[in-house]
């Protein structure tokens, strides 16, 4: 159990720097592998996954919540519940759920078995983007909840395999946290596998930085 | 009479048959040589990641040479190896295994 903590402790903070949110998209392609990095200063997070479907993954989740001082290692289920495209358009409905232990300090020595559920949304043109996310966790000792929606815009629109670039606002709440509600402006460059996203939010002067590869 | 009559057919069978042979052959060697390209028309496919999970899906099959995506047209464009076949059915499969909901499939063979 041990073992397994550490293991997730050391992917969360190997993790560079990246939010939550940026993950409202959680399955792949069909025998796709996605891997998620995420900080937004209130939390550092890993989500590896393997997507056997187009509308299902199951994947390995960490999470070091600095803001609330918690850690969460587990495994983690996303579902693609529906989706609706349109010729200019795609819009999903995703349902998440993750299981595992939870310790209140991050050292390892109170853990508690953990889970948490969540929904995600997204619309999407080749213009524009809005996304929504919520998660509500029970971690044993106590819980914890957040959620996030985002507006994008894209300044140009590239062809398939050019650099594509988003201009982002994301509005976050956690209600437990010191700063409650959040305003983050960030970019999206999305090259080949590769998103990374950078943003910067005044009311706590944090930094996010996510990255994300599908292979 | 009879006997050029026979000789005559002889002949006639003799020229025509290597010629009924090498437009058989011929028939065949350009069907063998022909490359199909097939354009899907598709709905959803909105994003780079989109366009990625097609060239995936369809870049795992058998008869496909190249799979090519027009973004601004919503179309994925398959060719085929050469004297390859992939029915209308295999591509309404891979792209509803892609996410994407097929609208149109055209066929061209060079």
């Amino acid at each position: 159990m041990i073992r397994i903590q550490t293991a997730g402790l050391v992917l969360a903070m190997g993790a560079a720097l990246t939010s939550q949110m940026a993950e409202a998209r959680p399955v792949s392609y069909p025998s796709g592998w996605t891997v998620m990095q995420m900080n937004n200063g209130d939390m550092s997070s890993l989500h590896v996954h393997y997507s056997p479907t187009f509308k299902d993954s199951i994947g390995l989740y960490s999470e070091r919540n600095w803001a609330n001082d918690w850690h969460f290692t587990g495994l983690q289920y996303n579902r693609l519940v529906q989706r609706w495209n349109t010729p200019n358009s795609q819009a999903n409905l995703y349902f998440k759920a993750g299981a595992g232990q939870a310790d209140p300090f991050g050292d390892g020595a109170d853990v508690d078995l953990a889970g948490f559920v969540g929904v995600a949304a997204d619309w999407e043109t080749r213009r524009w983007f809005v996304s929504y996310e919520g998660r509500a966790y029970d971690l044993g000792f106590t819980q914890d909840a957040r959620q996030a929606a985002r507006v994008g815009v894209a300044p140009y629109i590239g062809d398939y395999g050019d650099l594509h670039t988003w201009l982002m606002l994301q509005v976050e709440n956690q209600p437990e946290a010191d700063t409650p509600t959040t305003v983050t402006p960030l970019v999206r460059f999305f090259y080949d596998v590769q998103l990374l996203e950078i943003g910067y939010t005044p009311e706590t002067e944090e930094l996010m930085l996510n990255w994300i590869v599908r292979f | 009479m009879k006997l050029m009559s026979i000789a005559a057919l002889a002949a006639t069978f003799a020229f025509a048959a290597p010629n009924a042979l090498a437009e058989d052959t011929a028939a065949s060697e350009t069907a063998m040589s022909a490359q199909t390209m097939v354009t899907a028309k598709v709905n959803g496919m909105v994003c780079d990641f989109c366009a990625r999970a097609v060239t995936k899906v369809f870049g795992k099959e058998a008869a496909v040479e190249n799979v090519h995506v027009d973004l601004d047209n919503g179309e994925i464009h398959v060719t085929l190896k050469t004297g390859a076949e992939l029915s209308d059915d295999r591509v309404a499969e891979l792209v509803k295994k892609s996410g994407y909901d097929l609208v149109s499939i055209g066929r061209e063979t060079a």
